[in-house]
């Protein structure tokens, strides 16, 4: 009997995935928003092999030109071309975009939960940890850690990470107070499951839907970010770019070399796009809640 | 975009990009708006009760005028001191200000200056002979820190006190023969002495005031904030918020006080030149510090009358850490000055008419021109780099070249991390910091190639020279040679004639120029936008204004010039 129902659940859990993809194969825009992004990325990877030009060759003489049969999103005022500055800015952003939100994600995921699901003294000390950090300057806090452990672009991704989680644990702490006193939390307790196992089994699967959201809103904050701890001397530094950097430069001279904010603000935005609607397609997906037809 | 206001205290993560992607989405629609804005613009409000808004580059680093090294202090601490002389603002001449008077030693070594019985301190306590003798001698305490104490000098045993082979303080050629006597007595005759008065390291201070919040000697006191600093100026402090605005209002005690034409001066700390650019455009400053090198020629294009780009007597120039085991060997430091193509930069990056230079001093400064055999030669900087051991840069370490946050600064960077690059092989990575810290990191040597600039503090080549002085606070690149300080402090002073003294600059500056502790890059233009509204502002080669003579015309507000 009991092997019986450990099998069925078993079967289930596993389905979930499936259910998801099938769910999602006909969500149109989530297809898109995925395609985008697998196109980026695989761009990024490739560009040190398939970029025109090298990202830091300049041409002063040349200057800022508009769009041309030889540089196709036109050059910036170092003459240097901006298809490979928005190719080579990519995989800085993505790579913040990613591993800085991925950081947040698990951070954040496992700290609300334990915390939600704990309760009582110990919901009360986490909580009163992310309060603490909430009210610690963000600036503060990524000067002292560059200062400690010296500038270095993954120490920059993980600090944006570790600033980001707290919204995103306390995210996840309401949802799992809420998830807590349900059945079939009940129920796994009584079939002898430990904590743990309930927790990443039940808990954190009900939880997806707004993190994933929330996820798909971490990622384009975080790549901004990024731009504006550059910005700052914090960040990477020229010649090496980012799209929020090149944002930020496109912007200074937005009247006289437009070409400069266009082109890398429309892939920011397409990005961000597709991240919005491949975020709603998988909280649609994965939610266990819609998931019974 | 403006970060002064959005560091420190955001306290959460989320709304620092949420407002630069807000600011960037609406910065077009921003310009827009302002066009035809509803409210009183601060300019044409500015013109109605006397109040000048200008934009001052960045925040102070100091008010005290014996710690403070940076044009951005300069402006803020001549409107509110006074020197024993001032300069005419158009010819530079020296014209009185706190004294009213001065008689020359036939030998040109002894001034005898007679004060205002009228001047005041800003809190009404009267203004003596005695006080620029305190002063002074504070100004030479070493415990003090006073990077510009070399300005001294040329005031007879004044080094000897600085460095501490004299102990007693009468020894040291100044003296208060009575309360409006100032006796001053030189090493040597020294024609640039007057003019070295109305630099603010010369600037007498409050006494009473500085003792107050701290011993004389001690740094960073109390005294120069909003409310303590008591000063001789045209205009005393009113307020000042840190990274917001430093506000200065009339001094009721000043000698010529019927004659100031402003009522207020805001100060505001506009280090990003592109947003000082649309503040001007908006009608919320009457001057920028500065212009943005990309509007320059859509000013010039549309022929717009607030553009103002005149000649400066500035050097723009990079620092070499000479302690950095790899920079010591001065074929290194030769090799990198060969290998930047100047003209590029000036003509394709800055566009104002800068002039690409290969020495430290501006030519034609007095009539004295420097000679230099640095030229832009890449091959001949690869062969001097593989002679020092680096062929084709091979082993050169990672070098960072520090600046202070600005878009040009960082243009120059950014094109020279290329051409060494291109040209040399080496790898270059850019740090920026804020003006403070920046200026902290310089003269702690904290730095391997530092972007710097010197501005002439009074028309003479010894202005510039001195700065490379063994022990100058403002060398700050551990560079020393006892024949240069020879030249410069004991054989020019002495020569005779004018042609004589130019030829010992030469000299001097061609030792500077073979060791090369910095790298010379370009002669400054001053530029700026400035609203018809202000009068009497007359530009000059120093770029300094004489803030008691400008004055505010109301009829012709809101005249910025065309929208584009």
């Amino acid at each position: 009997m009991d092997r019986v129902i450990l099998e069925k659940t078993d079967e289930r859990g596993s389905s979930l995935w499936q259910d998801a993809w099938v769910k999602l194969r006909k969500n149109r825009l989530a297809l898109w928003g995925l395609a985008v992004l697998v196109i980026l990325c695989v761009v990024s990877l490739l560009t040190p092999w398939i970029a025109p030009y090298g990202y830091e060759e300049q041409d002063l003489i040349l200057g800022a030109t508009p769009p041309s049969a030889e540089h196709w999103l036109g050059t910036d005022i170092f003459g240097r071309d901006m298809l490979t500055r928005i190719m080579y800015g990519g995989r800085v952003s993505l790579t913040v975009g990613f591993i800085a939100t991925g950081v947040a994600l698990i951070i954040g995921v496992l700290w609300g939960a334990i915390a939600g699901f704990a309760g009582g003294r110990v919901d009360a000390v986490m909580m009163r940890i992310v309060d603490i950090l909430y009210a610690l300057p963000f600036m503060i806090f990524i000067v002292l850690l560059m200062v400690v452990f010296g500038r270095n672009i993954f120490l920059l991704f993980f600090a944006i990470g570790a600033v980001e989680w707290l919204t995103m644990a306390r995210i996840v702490r309401g949802q799992v107070m809420a998830l807590r006193k349900q059945e079939f939390v009940e129920a796994a307790y009584s079939l002898g499951l430990s904590q743990w196992i309930i927790i990443r089994r039940h808990i954190i699967p009900n939880t997806l839907g707004p993190v994933i959201v929330y996820t798909t809103l971490t990622i384009p904050s975080v790549m901004l970010l990024e731009a504006f701890l550059s910005f700052l001397g914090l960040g990477i530094q020229p010649p090496q770019s980012s799209w929020g950097l090149l944002i930020s430069y496109g912007v200074e001279t937005m009247e006289e070399f437009p070409w400069l904010l266009i082109f890398p603000g429309l892939t920011l935005s397409l990005t961000l796009f597709a991240l919005n609607f491949l975020g709603d397609g998988l909280r649609d997906a994965l939610d266990p809640r819609t998931s019974k037809d | 975009m403006d970060y002064h206001s959005m560091s420190g205290q955001q306290s959460t993560a989320k709304s620092l990009p949420a407002r630069t992607f807000h600011a960037l989405c609406l910065a077009a629609l921003l310009l827009v708006v302002s066009g035809c804005g509803g409210g009183e613009s601060n300019v044409s409000l500015g013109n109605r009760t006397g109040t000048l808004h200008w934009g001052n580059g960045t925040e102070p680093q100091s008010l005290d005028p014996h710690i403070a090294t940076g044009v951005p202090e300069h402006h803020i601490i001549t409107s509110l001191m006074e020197g024993l002389v001032l300069k005419d603002s158009t010819t530079l001449a020296p014209i009185p200000g706190v004294a009213e008077s001065w008689d020359v030693s036939d030998d040109g070594r002894v001034y005898t200056f007679h004060l205002r019985q009228n001047a005041r301190w800003s809190n009404g306590d009267p203004h003596i002979a005695q006080d620029y003798v305190w002063s002074w001698w504070r100004a030479l305490q070493p415990a003090l820190g006073n990077l510009y104490a070399y300005m001294y000098y040329s005031i007879n045993n004044a080094q000897e006190y600085y460095e501490g082979t004299i102990t007693d303080f009468d020894q040291v050629g100044v003296k208060a023969l009575d309360d409006y006597t100032l006796q001053v007595t030189l090493e040597n005759p020294t024609p640039y002495f007057l003019q070295l008065l109305d630099h603010y390291s010369l600037f007498p201070v409050h006494q009473a005031t500085v003792e107050k919040f701290g011993t004389a000697d001690e740094r960073g006191t109390r005294w120069t904030y909003e409310g303590n600093i008591v000063t001789n100026g045209p205009f005393q402090l009113l307020e000042w918020q840190i990274n917001s605005r430093v506000v200065v209002e009339r001094n009721p005690f000043y000698w010529d006080a019927e004659n100031v034409g402003l009522n207020k001066i805001i100060f505001y700390p506009t280090e990003n030149a592109v947003s000082e650019e649309r503040m001007f455009r908006s009608g919320q400053l009457h001057y920028t510090n500065d212009v943005p090198t990309d509007k320059i020629p859509v000013y010039r294009n549309e022929g717009n009358p607030s553009l103002r780009v005149a000649p400066y007597l500035g050097s723009y120039f990079y620092r070499i850490n000479t302690n950095v085991p790899h920079l010591q060997d001065k074929r290194v430091r030769r090799a990198l000055a060969m290998a930047i193509d100047r003209e590029q930069i000036t003509e394709h990056i800055l566009q104002a008419g800068q002039m690409p230079t290969y020495a430290l001093t501006p030519p034609g400064t007095m009539g004295y021109y420097p000679k230099s055999d640095l030229t832009f030669d890449p091959e001949a900087a690869k062969q001097l780099l593989a002679e020092a051991g680096y062929p084709n840069g091979e082993g050169f370490p990672v070098t960072e070249i520090l600046y202070n946050t600005n878009e040009s600064h960082r243009k120059v960077a950014v094109a020279i991390q290329q051409m060494w690059n291109k040209y040399l092989n080496i790898e270059i990575k850019l740090l920026n910091q804020e003006w403070k810290v920046y200026l902290d990191s310089e003269s702690a040597g904290q730095y391997t190639i530092s972007r710097a600039s010197w501005i002439g503090d009074y028309v003479d080549p010894n202005s510039f020279l001195d700065l490379f002085l063994c022990n100058g606070g403002n060398n700050r690149t551990g560079w020393c040679n006892a024949e240069y300080d020879r030249l410069i402090l004991d054989v020019a002073p002495k020569m005779k004639s004018h042609e004589e003294r130019l030829a010992v600059f030469q000299e001097a500056e061609t030792l500077l120029l073979d060791a090369m502790p910095m790298i010379p890059i370009y002669i400054y233009t001053s530029k700026h936008l400035m609203n018809s509204s202000v009068k009497n502002h007359n530009g000059n080669l120093l770029d300094q204004t004489t803030f008691k003579e400008l004055t505010l015309e109301s009829d012709s507000s809101d005249s910025t010039g065309g929208n584009h």
